[in-house]
């Protein structure tokens, strides 16, 4: 795990670093109804609309993170489909009973994690109101606690194991509306936490990836893009704690976690420069009148719409505001994110090339005059309709102010281009939980006796799958494969042999989707239907991939292929018939002329067997 | 409630519903806030509460020891929500009555409980404020199904007093499942109204963000302050979605969903109005206008003694003695299709016309209305029909059987047997429309 050139010394910054991980379940049907929960294509069928406010929380307060998605004033249009939502999910009717099968699968990975199941899991309400759950709380469950997994000899502790609704899927965004999709929304989901015990980057992206892989092991898992998802909370010891949403390539994750270090060391050697200067961010300043003939597009286009141009003096701030704090990340661009919750686009600020935007140095001075600044003072311009701008300015001396104080605990989203994060909204506070009465707690005993035999043992697994396949270098990949439930389905429902399922999931699908095939297009019944047909002798398995390359839909759609494609098998007698065709009698040219006619109907070992 | 055994270890270590305690279950420690048990499940399920603000269930009796750690009481007090007075705005009476949109979930034990004090209400809605003159009065905590006419009485009264005092409508919280019962009431106990009386209520309680209240309140705080309509109504949901709501006349509304927002809806006539969060009104078909000058005559009398009786086959018409055998003075029946009711079946016991006969013998005054809901009924059409009318029973053209019931209850509360008859069928408050409109359906 320390294979890595390491950009920092974790141990000396102290580094703190836990996961919190999020597997969707393949269940049937949804957490607390009876709609679809397997994400096909479903039709839409009505768009609602929805405004959700804060309410006074459970101890009292408004939950801070709650309040400030509240005071963004959006609303919400939530699209609903067919098979895949109905009034449970738009918060029109009460949840129906637990989802005993995602129960069943939530015990045996809390089992296999070593933890202990509570004698009676009682469901909770989580406080969320960035809209993503229609009825403004999400229903979850403490599954399992006390677990640990182990990684090279050593235990990383999983305090927590949770069963919960899926969030909507976000289909846009801007600062006066979210729609979401319904379709995803109340599938169960499978929350895993650990301590913050990780020591470096790379050590949690191996912890993701066992992790990930006991969850594919359960066969509960479901597949796809963004049905897994990992958070990962990431502090230092003179910074704050910041929980990173929405890993979904853990390829970068060591990356990013590492760049978001360096964004924590930078912030807090700017606020060391900041509280040299006695730095602090001023207050809002209508400056509009210094720019009603200004040239610069930026303002110039808003103020043509009615808008207002607002400075802010930030003192003590020169230079500071411009810092890199990261790969293409300045102090600048975090006082813009806050900024744009106000629904501007961005801001300027002082650290920044004026001729590209195009003020003068004359506009400049009278600015510099009117917001009274001073050798190390720096300034941040919002150009907008009076209200956004004025919120926006508030939010731009919030997060100024901030900066004096070093990093803010907050909520970050995954920038994947630039490889660092992103603000998305403070940290949400713990006060926002209470239980749900319209559902009945469930005693967990009969179920926690029943996982025992399904538990997942990682090991035991690998010693399975190498002697399956044989190969152990393909062995190995399916191991850590996605297609690995599926792997499962077809050696248990067809006679495929174990060798050529893996050897088609694994380097077919890999060299199909090189070639641009959708193979994820594919539901999976129709995969092992072409398994049976294969194991049956129908097909050969060169036909396999050409069939697969078609993207069939279901058996019929398969059969199609095959007769159009002329993928019929030849075997036993009508082989010998096709042998007999052919005036070659040296064996290898034999062999050459027919695979080259018939590589897709004829096996190579058979017609080997057959040429004497 | 825990079980006896429970209490009693409980009670002996002075372990109180929200302390913090200490389990031993074999290696295992666990600490939390000790929460109430609901009443349903397995009462020896002690109900913890840990330190990341879930819940789990521990069996007592695998539990070694139990001790107590400190308490946590939390109890939040509102803020006194400021009821400013402005005098650009009109003032609007809000009775409180409580049902879901006086309710919230306790969030430290899940219990739902009634909100006593109504400004705990307003504290989640300050837009309140900038509609109308807010004059909060608190009259009960009452569960909408646990409504009864002494409380449609006293509901009565303290709006006509309200009107007395110079307010321009009155804005009534209620629970939901028979506010349009009460509705119903109150138009016909509410007459020559000045201004708006306007029921409102939440199928979402408002401890979640998500509540219908909010909207719901303040279209109806619209209503109630400047529709310059002079009825009884209920403003609640119009559809799924946060964007309006619909007021819909007292006696032409049902509740027609258990859990959906939109739940009420307008019954053989269109809403009075449509009206938007932000004030915007759009008003259909004819109503009373309101005017300050208007006196309220308030005829609050009610005769309990009336019952309600839905018709289905295999139904028993013996159940007419029972009613007959109380001194029962009205019956109001809910019969299928046109108005009709089982006659002429195999099972010569199952005859209802005899029944009637029975109740109108009695002294009973019985209508006929239809379980249809929607439509009229007619006593005319079919041969079972002419019969029941020739039998005494009367057909209350377009009205609900829950209207006709409440209409009935008051008609003998306030005049006499025979003015009764005379008017059960007869338009007073706009419950019967004289004209089925062909499109009030479409302008839902």
């Amino acid at each position: 795990m320390n294979s890595d050139k390491m950009a920092h010394d974790y141990k000396k910054l102290g580094f703190m670093c836990g996961l919190e991980i999020h597997q969707r379940l393949a269940t049937k049907e949804k957490l607390f109804c009876s709609c679809s929960a397997s994400l096909s294509e479903d039709r839409k069928t009505l768009s609602i609309m929805r405004r959700q406010r804060a309410v006074a929380g459970e101890l009292g307060q408004i939950d801070r993170s709650t309040a400030f998605e509240s005071r963004k004033g959006r609303h919400f249009t939530y699209n609903l489909f067919k098979s895949s939502s109905c009034l449970v999910d738009s918060d029109e009717e009460p949840p129906h009973a637990l989802n005993q099968e995602a129960l069943e699968a939530a015990i045996i990975i809390s089992e296999s994690l070593n933890a202990r199941i509570p004698d009676e899991i009682e469901v909770m309400r989580k406080g969320v109101v960035d809209g993503s759950d229609p009825g403004a709380f999400q229903r979850t469950m403490l599954i399992g606690f006390n677990g640990y997994i182990e990684l090279s000899g050593k235990k990383v502790p999983v305090p927590s194991i949770f069963l919960e609704e899926e969030s909507s899927g976000i289909v846009s965004s801007n600062p006066d509306s979210v729609e979401y999709n319904l379709d995803r929304f109340a599938i169960p989901l499978i929350e895993i936490d650990t301590d913050p015990v990780i020591e470096s980057p790379s050590h949690a992206k191996e912890v993701a990836m066992r992790i990930g892989l006991l969850l594919r092991l359960t066969g509960m898992a479901q597949r796809g893009i963004g049905s897994i998802r990992q958070d990962v909370n990431v502090s230092i010891k003179s910074g704050a704690r910041v929980e990173i949403k929405g890993f979904q390539d853990l390829d970068i994750m060591d990356t990013i976690i590492e760049n978001e270090v360096t964004r924590q060391v930078s912030l807090v050697k700017a606020r060391d420069t900041l509280r040299s200067r006695g730095a602090k961010a001023g207050k809002a300043t209508d400056v509009t009148h210094l720019f009603k003939s200004t040239t610069a597009k930026i303002l110039s286009a808003q103020l043509a719409d009615g808008g207002v141009v607002i400075g802010i003096r930030l003192h003590g701030f020169k230079g500071v505001v411009g810092m890199e704090i990261a790969p293409g990340m300045r102090l600048g661009t975090e006082i813009s994110d806050y900024a744009k919750m106000a629904g501007v686009r961005g801001i300027i600020h002082s650290d920044e090339d004026m001729n590209t935007y195009g003020i003068t140095e004359k506009e400049l001075l009278q600015l510099s005059k009117a917001l009274e600044l001073g050798d190390e003072d720096a300034f941040v311009l919002v150009a907008e309709k009076s209200d956004k701008a004025e919120r926006a300015a508030q939010l731009a001396i919030e997060r100024a102010d901030k900066a004096v104080e070093g990093v803010p605990s907050e909520t970050r989203a995954v920038d994947q281009k630039r490889l660092c994060t992103r603000f998305m909204r403070p940290v949400p506070g713990g006060s926002r939980m209470y239980p749900e009465t319209d559902v009945l707690p469930v005693l967990a005993g009969h179920l926690v006796k029943k996982a025992q035999s399904k538990k997942v043992d990682i090991d035991a697994a690998r010693k399975a799958l190498h002697e399956q396949i044989g190969n152990t270098q393909l062995a190995e990949q399916m191991l850590w494969s996605r297609e690995l439930p599926l792997y499962r389905a077809v050696i248990s429902e067809t006679k495929a042999s174990p060798a050529v399922a893996a050897s088609v999931l694994l380097e077919k699908f890999r060299e199909l989707s090189r070639a641009g095939v959708r193979i994820e297009r594919i539901p999976p019944d129709t995969i092992i239907e072409i398994f049976s047909l294969y194991s049956k002798g129908r097909i050969t398995k060169a036909g396999i991939g050409e069939i697969l390359s078609e993207e069939p839909k279901d058996g019929a759609a398969v059969e199609i292929i095959i007769e159009e494609k002329k993928l019929q098998r030849i075997s036993g007698k009508k082989l010998q018939e096709l042998i007999s065709s052919f005036d070659k009698t040296d064996k290898p040219s034999l062999m050459r002329e027919i695979m080259l006619k018939h590589k897709y109907n004829v096996e190579g070992d058979e017609l080997s067997r057959l040429i004497k | 409630m825990y079980s006896r055994e429970v209490e009693k270890v409980l009670n002996g270590k002075k372990i109180a519903i929200g302390d913090k305690v200490r389990l031993e279950k074999g290696k295992e420690v666990l600490e939390g806030i000790l929460m109430p048990r609901p009443d349903s499940g397995d009462q020896s399920i002690l109900v913890i509460k840990l330190d990341n603000g879930y819940n789990i269930g521990v069996d007592f009796n695998s539990v070694s020891s139990v001790e107590r750690m400190g308490t946590t009481a939390q109890e939040f007090t509102f803020p006194k929500a400021k009821l400013q007075r402005n005098k650009a705005l009109n003032t609007v009476k809000l009775l409180y009555t409580g049902g879901t949109i006086g309710s919230k979930v306790d969030y430290a034990t899940g219990g739902v409980y009634m909100l006593t004090k109504p400004e705990e209400l307003l504290y989640d809605v300050p837009e309140l404020a900038g509609i109308a003159n807010l004059d909060v009065e608190y009259l009960m905590s009452v569960a909408s199904e646990d409504m009864t006419y002494t409380e449609w009485q006293l509901i009565a009264r303290k709006a006509a007093e309200a009107f007395a005092s110079g307010v321009s409508g009155v804005m009534i919280t209620h629970g939901t499942d028979t506010m349009h019962f009460t509705s119903a009431a109150l138009s016909f106990m509410l007459q020559g109204l000045p201004g708006p009386v306007v029921l409102v209520g939440a199928q979402r309680s408002p401890d979640r963000g998500s509540s219908d209240a909010f909207m719901n309140l303040i279209c109806a705080a619209h209503i109630a302050a400047s529709s310059g309509i002079a009825e009884v109504g209920t403003c609640m949901h119009a559809s799924s979605s946060d964007d309006y709501c619909a007021f819909i006349r007292g006696t032409k509304v049902r509740k027609l969903h258990t859990s959906a927002r939109d739940a009420f809806k307008p019954v053989n006539n269109a809403p009075l109005a449509k009206v938007s969060v932000d004030g915007s009104m759009h008003h259909l078909g004819t109503f009373n206008k309101a005017d300050p000058k208007k006196k309220v005559v308030l005829k609050d009398g009610y005769e309990p003694k009336v019952a309600l009786l839905y018709m289905y086959p295999n139904s028993d018409p013996s159940l007419i003695g029972h009613y007959i055998s109380k001194g029962y003075k009205g019956l109001i029946i809910g019969a299928t299709g046109l108005g009709h009711m089982p006659i002429s079946t195999s099972h010569k016991e199952y005859n209802w016309l005899n029944g009637v006969k029975d109740a109108v013998a009695a002294g009973m005054v019985v209508g006929i209305t239809s379980q249809c809901l929607f439509g009229r009924v007619s006593g005319t059409v079919y041969r079972y029909g002419r019969m029941l009318t020739e039998a005494g029973a009367i057909y209350c053209e377009d009205m609900m059987p829950e209207v006709a019931y409440v209409k009935l209850g008051w008609l003998l509360g306030n005049y006499s047997k025979k003015e009764a008859e005379k008017l059960l069928a007869v338009d007073m408050v706009g419950e019967i429309t004289r004209r089925t409109e062909a499109e009030w359906h479409d302008e839902q």
